[in-house]
C-alpha cells in the first residue's frame, strides 16, 4: 500500500490483490506504457461531469448561472485563444474556465484514471515546468493546451524533447515573460529559471564568478561544471524572438495574427555571436538554431541529471532519498538520454529500485492524494467541485496556482503546518460527508448488516490503513464517545449515514493515513 | 488643533491609559517571562522589488541615462514623487515613488526610515538562493550548505520566545525565517474562527489518535491542535456562535493592500488577541517585474504603502511597542530590459516603522550610479548589509544584541541608529 501511495494515488482494495497476484514489476511495466482509449473510466466521467459557470451581466453580455459541460481539454490554442482576442466582449469567469476545466479533469483522473502512475507524474512535471494559472488570464487560457500537449505528452518520454515542448508552450512563454523578449535587451527570466529550475538546478550556480567564465572548473574543455550570470544573460539573447502570435506589430506593415500559436520572429531576434556553457555560437545562425543549443546543452548537462534525478527519487522515494537510487537513476537518465522513452526508463529503475521498496511513511501524502486516496480506498465515486479545489488549495495545493516557479514544494514539511493540518483534516470531513456534492460515501456491506462505530471503524480503518490497529480503533471509539457497539440505525437514513461518514472521515484524518 | 497619533501616545494616553480603557489588550505582546518586547513585524517583498524605482535617484544624470523615464520616479510634473527629506546625498534628489503616499506621510511624521543600498552582500541574482540566504541569515555560499534553521527560529530559541502564540506567519505555511521552528503557528487568516473542522468531537478523537503517536505527521497534529485551541476561543462571536469579522480600529481599510491585506489584519486581530505575540511575518507578491513594469509596479506599491498605512493606524495604541521591517531577496537591473521590465540586480530598499524609529531619515550609503561604482558593472551596489539593518531591529526588539546564532558570522557595523533605543522601553510623558 506504501508504493501505491507513492506510484499511484493510493490504492483501491483490486489495486492491492492485483499487484499481489501480478507482481510490482508487472504492474509498473503495464503502468510505464499507459493507453489512453483504454482509460474508459474517465472518459466516461469527463463527458458527463458538469460545473457550475455563473458570472454577473456586463456592458456586453447579460448575466449566466448554469451549469457546462466540459469543453474546452481538448481544443487546440488556435480554438480557446478568441477568449483572450475578445476580451472586452465577455466577463472574465470564460478566461477562468479553461483553468476549472483543466483543475476538474486533474481532481477526476486522480481517482478514476487506471493510468496512476502517470497521473503522478504529470502532477510532478507540473510542479517541475511550474506556470501560475491565477497569475495571468493567458496562462489559465493557454492551460488545456500546456496539460495536454506539453506536460501529458511528455511526462514518460525524453527530457530534451520535453523541454522544447514546454519552451514553445503559450503558458511558459507567457508565465516567464520571454514572450516579450526582444534582441537589444533581452528578458532573462526564462533563461535563468531554464537553469536554475528546469535543468542544471541552483547548486550549478556558481554565483560569485559572474561573467569570469574560464574560471568555471571544466569550461576549458568545453564541459563547464556549472553555469554563471553571462550564462543566463547570453542564454537569454539565445531566446529572443521565440513568442507568441499575439496579433502584435513585428514592424509598421507586418502584424503577428492572433492565434496563440508559438512562433519564431526573425527581426526580433538577436542574431550575434554567443557563449553558452563555453561553448560559442556562430552569429546569424539558421532560425530558431541559438535557442535549441541552448536546450541541447542544458539537457545534456550531468548538473541536470543529477538535480531531475534527484527530484524524481525525492518524489517516490522520500524527502531525502538514498544516493544509491539517485545514482542509479542518474546513470540511466544519461544513458537513454537519445532515447524516446527516457523518462519512463529511469521512473521504471527508480520504482524497482530497493530504495523505493524499502521506503515507508517517507512521503507526506499531498492534499489532493489525501482525497483521491480516501475515494479510492473507499470506493467513493467522487466527482470533482469547485469547493473541493479551494479547500485543496487551503491545504496548501492550490492546482495550477503557486506563484513561484519553483512549483509547489515537494518536502513533507511544507504540508505540516498549523493551517496545513487543520484544512487537510477538514477536506477529508467534508469529502466524506458530501458536503460539497462531490458524491456519497458507500456503505460497505457489513455495516449494513451490523451498523455499529465498531463495525463501521473497523471497515474503514481496514479498507484506508491496509490493517486494523489496535489502539487506533481503540483511540477512535473512545473519542467519538457513541456506543461503540449499540447500532446507529439505518446507514441509509441521510442523518445516520452522515455519522458513519463522520467514522470514514477520522479513520482518514489518523496521522497513519497521513504518510505513505 | 489636531493631534499626531504621536502626541495621542505621548500625552498619558500612551500604553497606561489607553490600555487600561481595553480590556484583552493590557498585555499585547507581553512575554512569559514579563518582559515587553513588543511585536517585531517582518513584511517580505517577494520576487525582487526595484529599489530603484521605489526611491528613485530622481536627479542623477547616470540614473536618468540608464533608465527610461517610465521606470524611474520623477522630480516634477504630474505624477511627481514624493520629495524625500534627510536623503543619503545632498546632491541626489530622491523621490518616493508617488503611489506610496501612506509611506510617504510616515516617512514625514518620523515613524518610518529607508535603507538604501541594501541588501545581500553575496552575490547572486537568483530568486531562491537570495531568498534563502536571508532567510537563515547568512551571507555566502558555504553557510548555505550547513544553515538548517531560520534566523527568525533562532532568534526565538535564543530568547525562549517558545510558547506558542509567540510567533505567527501569516501565511498557510511557516517560510523560511521560520525554519525549524517546533512553535511557530501558521495562520494565514481568521475570518471563520479557527476552530476544528467538525467540533469537539473530532477533536476529541484526534487528540486521542496523535496524542502519543511517534512521527512529525503526529507533532505536527498535536501543536495544531492546541493552535486552534489557543487561538479559536479568543475570535469574537456574535450570540449564534459564529466567529465575526475583525473589526479594525479607527475605520482602517485594509481592501487596497490587495495580498498584503489578509496576513497584516491577521497579525492585527492575533496581537490585539493576547496570545503574546512577539514575532510575526507576512509576504507580499507582484515584484518580480521582467515585463510591463510601469503598471504591475505602481500596483504593487500601492498595496505596501496601504498595507503599512492600514496596519499602523490599526495598531496606533501600539506605536511605541511595535516594529515593522520590510525586506526583499534583492533590488533590480539599472537598465532595463527591451520588455519594459528589469531583470534580477542586487541591492535594494529596506524599511522600517514604529513609534521608536529614528524615522523621516534615510541611511545607508549611497554608492552612486557611475558605471565604476555598480556591482559588476550592472547594478546598484549593496554597501548595507540587510543583517545591520536586521541586528538593529532585533537589538530593539529584545533590548539587547540578539545572540550571535541569529546571524551567524556577521560582524556588526557601526550602527545605523535607526531606532530611539533609549525610549523603547519607557515612552516618556510630557509634564
Amino acid at each position: 500500500m506504501s508504493a501505491l501511495g507513492r506510484a499511484a494515488y493510493g490504492a483501491r482494495p483490486e489495486d492491492v490483490a492485483d499487484v499481489m497476484r501480478r507482481g510490482w514489476p508487472a504492474w509498473v511495466e503495464e503502468q510505464l506504457a499507459p493507453n489512453e482509449a483504454a482509460d474508459r473510466g474517465v472518459h466516461e466521467r469527463l463527458a458527463r461531469l458538469v460545473l457550475p459557470f455563473r458570472h454577473g451581466a456586463g456592458p456586453k453580455w447579460p448575466a449566466v448561472d448554469e451549469k457546462r459541460p466540459l469543453a474546452l481539454l481538448d481544443r487546440p490554442i488556435e480554438a480557446v485563444w478568441p477568449l483572450i482576442v475578445n476580451r472586452a466582449d465577455m466577463d472574465g469567469a470564460e478566461r477562468r474556465r479553461p483553468r476549472d476545466e483543466v483543475t476538474a479533469a486533474t481532481i477526476l483522473r486522480a481517482v478514476h484514471s487506471r493510468w496512476q502512475l502517470r497521473e503522478v507524474l504529470a502532477n510532478f512535471w507540473h510542479d517541475h515546468f511550474n506556470v501560475d494559472a491565477y497569475g495571468s488570464e493567458e496562462v489559465s487560457v493557454a492551460l488545456p493546451t500546456y496539460d495536454r500537449d506539453v506536460i501529458r505528452r511528455h511526462a514518460l518520454g525524453n527530457f530534451r524533447q520535453f523541454l522544447e515542448a514546454v519552451a514553445t508552450s503559450t503558458a511558459m512563454l507567457y508565465y516567464l515573460s520571454n514572450r516579450s523578449s526582444r534582441a537589444g535587451a533581452a528578458n532573462e527570466n526564462y533563461a535563468r529559471e531554464l537553469f536554475e529550475l528546469h535543468t542544471l538546478g541552483r547548486d550549478a550556480y556558481l554565483n560569485d564568478r559572474y561573467d569570469r567564465w574560464r574560471a568555471v572548473p571544466g569550461a576549458a574543455k568545453g564541459a563547464p561544471v556549472g553555469y554563471i550570470d553571462e550564462d543566463v544573460y547570453e542564454a537569454a539573447r539565445a531566446f529572443t524572438g521565440w513568442t507568441v502570435e499575439d496579433g502584435s506589430g513585428i514592424d509598421g506593415q507586418r502584424k503577428l495574427p492572433a492565434t496563440g500559436r508559438f512562433v519564431y520572429v526573425e527581426s526580433w531576434h538577436d542574431g550575434y555571436q554567443k557563449r553558452v556553457l563555453a561553448h560559442d555560437f556562430k552569429q546569424f545562425g539558421a532560425p530558431l538554431i541559438d535557442g535549441r543549443r541552448v536546450l541541447d546543452f542544458v539537457a545534456d548537462h550531468p548538473a541536470t541529471a543529477q538535480f531531475v534525478c534527484t527530484k524524481l527519487c525525492r518524489r517516490f522515494a522520500g524527502d531525502d532519498p538514498p544516493s544509491a537510487v539517485v545514482q542509479a537513476a542518474v546513470q540511466i537518465w544519461t544513458a537513454s538520454r537519445r532515447a524516446k522513452d527516457q523518462i519512463a526508463q529511469v521512473v521504471r529503475t527508480i520504482l524497482l529500485s530497493s530504495d523505493f521498496a524499502a521506503a515507508r511513511n517517507a512521503k507526506v501524502r499531498r492534499p489532493l492524494a489525501v482525497v483521491a486516496a480516501f475515494a479510492r480506498a473507499t470506493g467513493l465515486d467522487l466527482m470533482p467541485a469547485e469547493p473541493l479545489w479551494n479547500e485543496i488549495g487551503n491545504a496548501g495545493q492550490r492546482l495550477f496556482g503557486w506563484p513561484s516557479p519553483t512549483g509547489l514544494p515537494d518536502e513533507s514539511e511544507f504540508f505540516l503546518s498549523v493551517n496545513g493540518m487543520r484544512h487537510r483534516w477538514a477536506l477529508v470531513l467534508a469529502v466524506a460527508e458530501n458536503a460539497w456534492g462531490t458524491g456519497d460515501l458507500p456503505v460497505p456491506p457489513p455495516v449494513l448488516q451490523m451498523p455499529t462505530p465498531r463495525m463501521a471503524a473497523v471497515q474503514y480503518l481496514g479498507a484506508l490503513h491496509g490493517a486494523v490497529e489496535r489502539p487506533l480503533l481503540d483511540h477512535l471509539l473512545a473519542g467519538l464517545g457513541w456506543p461503540a457497539d449499540q447500532p446507529l440505525g439505518d446507514p441509509m437514513r441521510p442523518d445516520v449515514r452522515k455519522r458513519f461518514a463522520r467514522i470514514a472521515a477520522l479513520a482518514a484524518m489518523a496521522p497513519e493515513f497521513q504518510a505513505v | 488643533m489636531q493631534f499626531t497619533r504621536r502626541d495621542l501616545l505621548r500625552s498619558g494616553l500612551a500604553a497606561g491609559a489607553a490600555l487600561s480603557l481595553a480590556p484583552g489588550l493590557r498585555s499585547l505582546a507581553f512575554a512569559a517571562d514579563g518582559v515587553d518586547r513588543g511585536l517585531l513585524v517582518v513584511v517580505h517583498l517577494r520576487g525582487g522589488c526595484d529599489g530603484l524605482h521605489l526611491i528613485s535617484p530622481a536627479s542623477d544624470a547616470d540614473f536618468i541615462a540608464a533608465r527610461i523615464s517610465d521606470l524611474r520616479v520623477a522630480a516634477d510634473g504630474a505624477q511627481a514623487g514624493h520629495a524625500l527629506a534627510n536623503g543619503l546625498d545632498s546632491h541626489v534628489d530622491f523621490r518616493l515613488h508617488d503611489a506610496a503616499t501612506g509611506l510617504a506621510e510616515l516617512y514625514k511624521s518620523g515613524q518610518l526610515a529607508f535603507v538604501h543600498a541594501a541588501g545581500l552582500p553575496a552575490e547572486t541574482r537568483s530568486h531562491f538562493v537570495a531568498t534563502d540566504m536571508i532567510e537563515r541569515g547568512i551571507a555566502d555560499n558555504a553557510a548555505l550548505a550547513r544553515a538548517t534553521s531560520g534566523w527568525l527560529a533562532r532568534y526565538q530559541q535564543g530568547l525562549g520566545l517558545l510558547r506558542p502564540g509567540a510567533a505567527v506567519a501569516a501565511a498557510g505555511s511557516p517560510g523560511g525565517d521560520f525554519e525549524a521552528s517546533a512553535t511557530v503557528l501558521a495562520i494565514p487568516d481568521l475570518g471563520g474562527g479557527f476552530g476544528m473542522p467538525g467540533g469537539p468531537q473530532v477533536a476529541e478523537v484526534l487528540s486521542r489518535m496523535y496524542g502519543a503517536a511517534p512521527g512529525p505527521v503526529a507533532a505536527a497534529g498535536r501543536t495544531a491542535l492546541s493552535a486552534m485551541q489557543l487561538v479559536d476561543r479568543r475570535v469574537a462571536r456574535d450570540p449564534q456562535n459564529h466567529p465575526q469579522p475583525y473589526v479594525p480600529e479607527r475605520n482602517v481599510n485594509y481592501d487596497p493592500a490587495g495580498d498584503l491585506a489578509r496576513p497584516l489584519k491577521t497579525v492585527a486581530q492575533l496581537a490585539k488577541m493576547d496570545i503574546g505575540l512577539q514575532v510575526a511575518t507576512a509576504d507580499i507578491g507582484g515584484w518580480d517585474t521582467h515585463e510591463g513594469q510601469p503598471g504591475r509596479f505602481r500596483n504593487a506599491v500601492g498595496r505596501f504603502s496601504a498595507g503599512l498605512a492600514a496596519f499602523y493606524e490599526d495598531m496606533w495604541r501600539y506605536h511605541d511597542r511595535l516594529l515593522v521591517v520590510t525586506i526583499s531577496e534583492f533590488g533590480r537591473r539599472l537598465r532595463s530590459n527591451r520588455s519594459n521590465g528589469t531583470d534580477h540586480g542586487r541591492a535594494g530598499v529596506m524599511a522600517v516603522l514604529g513609534g521608536n524609529v529614528s524615522g523621516g531619515r534615510m541611511y545607508g550609503r549611497w554608492p552612486g550610479l557611475r558605471s565604476e561604482k555598480l556591482d559588476e558593472g550592472v547594478d546598484l551596489a549593496v554597501t548595507t548589509d540587510y543583517r545591520q539593518v536586521l541586528s538593529e531591529v532585533l537589538t530593539a526588539h529584545a533590548g539587547a544584541a540578539p545572540p550571535a546564532s541569529v546571524f551567524p558570522g556577521f560582524q556588526p557595523a557601526h550602527p545605523l541608529g535607526l531606532l530611539h533605543t533609549a525610549k523603547a522601553a519607557t515612552p516618556t510623558v510630557p509634564g
